[in-house]
C-alpha cells in the first residue's frame, strides 16, 4: 500500500470510529463528574476528579437493575418466539410448494409497513381487556410481531440456498419433513437464524413507546423507559443520567462487540437478498 | 410436467404441513395486527371518550375525521412530521453513504470501524435523544461550548421553534445514518472488482467511477434503505419526545406524539384511532411513492 492509500484509510475508520463512539464516550466522561463540576462554565472535558458516586446513585434512585431484568425478560422471550414462528413460516414459503406464496409474502411486508402507533391505540385496549397490562406478554407479543416480517425474510433467504438433496437425504434416513427443518435446514442456516434473533432482540431492547404504554408501574419498567425517570421534575442531573445510560447500554454493548461479525455479515446478507 | 400425477398425494399433503407451519404466524398477526386494525378503523368511526364515560360509545360518522381536518394542532404536527421526512431521510442518506464509503475501505483490523457502525445502531432512539439533550444544553452543552470558542452567541437551542427542530434532526439523522450504512455497505460489497478495473482501463476518475459505477450499481440498495428509512421517519416520536417533548409549546410535536398524548393523555380513543388511521394513510402514501418512482425508473432501465 503506498503512502495516500494509508492516509485514506486511517482517516476512514478514523471518522466511522469517532461518528460512532463520541456520544458514548461523552456520556461515559459524564459520568465521572461532580455535579459541580458539570456545572463549570467553561465546560471541562476529561473529569476533574473523577468519582463512581454516581454509579452508586444509579443503582440506589431508580431499580435499574430490575429495569435490566424486564428487558432481558420481554426481548428474550419475544425473540425466542418470533425467530421460532418466523422459522416455521420461512420454512414453509421457501422449501414447500404453496399457492399464493408471494401474495403472502407481500402480507408480511404490509404488516411491516403498518405504523405501531397506530396499532398502540388499540392494543392498549385489547391489553386492558384481557387485563394484561403491566404484565410480560403485552409486550413479548408484539415485539414478536414486530420483528417477525424482517426475521422471516432474514431466514427465508439462509433457507433458499439449501440444496433440497440434503433434506431429502435426511428423509430417505427417516427424519420426517418437520424433522428435517429442525435437523438439516435450521443448523445449516444458523448464521441467517442468529442475525434474525439479534434484529428481533435489539429491536426489542430499543422499543420505547409500546414500553411506555403497556407498563405503567415502575417495577415493570423497561430499561429504555425507565432511564428516563432519572430526570427531575425540572432539573436533568445529567452525571447521573450518564452514568444510568452507562449501565443500560453496557450489556447491549457486550452482545454486539461478542457477535458483531455475525451481525454485520447477516445484515449484509439479508439486505442484499431481501 | 411429466411427473405431475404422481405427486398429487404429495401436494395436498405438502399443502397441509404448509398451513399448519404458517399458522402460528397468522394467529399471532391476527391477535396482534389484524384485530387491532379492525378495532382502530371501528374507533375511528365512534365516539369514544374514556375522559367523559359519561357520554357512552356511539357512532359518529366521519365526525372524528372532520374534526381532525378543522384541528390546527393536527395539521401542526402534521407538517412537523413531514419536515423531519424531508430533512432527516435524505440527510441520513447522505452521511450513510459516507460512512459506507468510507467503512468499504481495507482495513486491517476491522473490528473498530464495524462496531462504530453497529454502536449507534443498537443505542435505543431514547438513550440517542437523551444524549444529544445534553449536547444542546445551554450552558454546559458542548455544542455551546464550541460555538463560544469560535467567538460565536451560544444559542437556546432547545427552547427556540426552529432550532429546536434542527437539533432534532441532527440527532435523527446520526441515529439513523448507521443502519443506512450498514446496508448500503452490504449493496458496496455485492458491486464486482472488474468494473473498477474496466473503468479505470478507460481512463475514468476516481468521481467519475462513483458516479458511473458505484451509484449505479449501489442503486437498489438505496432504495431499499430509502424506504425503510422513510416507514420509521413517519413514525418519529423517541427522539423529540427525549429531547423536547414536543415543545417549545407544540412546535417540535410529531404526530405520532399528537396521537399519543390524544390517546393516552386526553384518554380519547375515537379521535385518537381517526388520527392513528390518518397517519397510516400517510405512511402508505409516503411509500408508494417510492415504489411507483422505482417502477418507472426500472421501466426506464429495460428501454436503456
Amino acid at each position: 500500500m503506498n503512502f495516500n492509500r494509508r492516509v485514506v484509510v486511517w482517516f476512514a475508520a478514523i471518522v466511522v470510529v469517532v461518528n460512532g463512539f463520541f456520544p458514548a464516550v461523552w456520556i461515559l466522561l459524564t459520568s465521572l463528574k461532580t455535579e459541580t463540576e458539570l456545572l463549570q462554565v467553561p465546560i471541562t472535558y476529561l473529569p476533574l476528579d473523577p468519582t463512581l458516586d454516581n454509579y452508586v446513585l444509579a443503582f440506589t434512585a431508580q431499580p435499574i437493575l430490575r429495569f435490566m431484568w424486564n428487558s432481558i425478560v420481554v426481548a428474550g422471550l419475544s425473540t425466542a418466539l418470533c425467530v421460532f414462528v418466523g422459522a416455521l413460516a420461512a420454512y414453509a414459503l421457501t422449501r414447500l410448494r404453496l399457492p399464493h406464496r408471494n401474495l403472502i409474502m407481500s402480507v408480511l411486508l404490509a404488516v411491516a409497513m403498518f405504523p405501531l402507533i397506530s396499532l398502540m391505540v388499540p392494543l392498549f385496549k385489547v391489553m386492558r381487556e384481557l387485563g394484561l397490562l403491566n404484565t410480560y406478554p403485552a409486550l413479548i407479543l408484539p415485539y414478536a410481531v414486530l420483528s417477525l416480517p424482517v426475521c422471516t425474510l432474514v431466514m427465508a433467504s439462509f433457507f433458499q440456498d439449501i440444496p433440497p438433496d440434503l433434506e431429502a437425504a435426511a428423509m430417505i434416513d427417516g427424519c420426517s419433513r418437520v424433522g428435517a427443518l429442525f435437523k438439516v435446514v435450521i443448523p445449516l442456516s444458523a448464521p441467517g437464524v442468529f442475525t434474525a434473533a439479534i434484529l428481533a432482540f435489539v429491536n426489542a431492547w430499543d422499543e420505547f413507546l409500546l414500553a411506555l404504554t403497556m407498563m405503567n408501574r415502575v417495577n415493570m419498567r423497561t430499561l429504555s423507559v425507565g432511564i428516563t425517570l432519572y430526570q427531575g421534575e425540572f432539573a436533568f442531573p445529567w452525571p447521573l443520567i450518564s452514568a444510568a445510560l452507562i449501565v443500560a447500554i453496557v450489556p447491549i454493548c457486550i452482545l454486539i462487540a461478542i457477535f458483531q461479525e455475525r451481525v454485520v455479515g447477516g445484515l449484509t446478507a439479508g439486505g442484499v437478498k431481501g | 410436467m411429466t411427473d405431475a400425477p404422481v405427486t398429487t398425494h404429495k401436494d395436498l399433503s405438502e399443502r397441509t404441513l404448509g398451513v399448519l407451519l404458517l399458522l402460528p404466524a397468522a394467529l399471532l398477526l391476527l391477535v396482534i395486527v389484524v384485530y387491532p386494525i379492525a378495532t382502530l378503523f371501528w374507533n375511528s368511526l365512534h365516539s369514544v371518550d374514556q375522559a367523559n364515560p359519561q357520554t357512552g360509545e356511539f357512532f359518529a360518522g366521519l365526525d372524528n375525521y372532520t374534526r381532525a381536518f378543522a384541528d390546527d394542532r393536527f395539521w401542526s404536527s402534521t407538517l412537523h412530521t413531514v419536515l423531519y421526512i424531508v430533512v432527516t431521510v435524505p440527510g441520513s442518506l447522505l452521511l450513510g453513504l459516507g460512512l459506507a464509503l468510507l467503512a468499504n475501505q481495507p482495513f486491517k483490523i476491522k473490528w473498530p470501524v464495524r462496531l462504530g457502525l453497529l454502536l449507534p445502531w443498537a443505542l435505543p432512539l431514547v438513550f440517542a435523544g437523551l444524549i444529544f439533550r445534553w449536547f444542546f444544553e445551554y450552558k454546559t452543552g458542548v455544542v455551546n461550548d464550541w460555538l463560544v470558542r469560535f467567538g460565536m452567541d451560544p444559542p437556546q437551542w432547545l427552547s427556540d421553534p426552529t432550532l429546536a427542530f434542527w437539533a432534532i434532526c441532527v440527532a435523527i439523522i446520526w441515529k439513523a445514518s448507521s443502519f443506512m450504512a450498514l446496508m448500503l455497505l452490504a449493496g458496496l460489497q455485492t458491486i464486482p472488482k472488474s468494473l473498477y478495473e474496466a473503468a479505470e482501463v478507460d481512463g475514468a476518475s476516481k468521481w467519475q467511477q462513483f458516479w458511473e459505477v458505484t451509484l449505479p450499481m449501489l442503486r437498489p440498495a438505496i432504495f431499499v434503505a430509502l424506504i425503510f428509512r422513510t416507514i420509521t421517519a413517519v413514525q418519529t416520536f423517541d427522539i423529540p419526545y427525549a429531547m423536547t417533548g414536543g415543545g417549545p409549546g407544540d412546535a417540535t410535536e410529531t404526530l405520532a406524539m399528537y396521537i399519543h398524548k390524544t390517546t393516552l393523555d386526553f384518554l380519547d380513543f375515537g379521535y385518537g384511532s381517526a388520527l392513528a388511521t390518518l397517519m397510516f394513510l400517510i405512511s402508505v402514501a409516503a411509500t408508494s411513492g417510492y415504489l411507483r418512482y422505482t417502477r418507472r425508473s426500472s421501466g426506464r432501465g429495460k428501454d436503456d
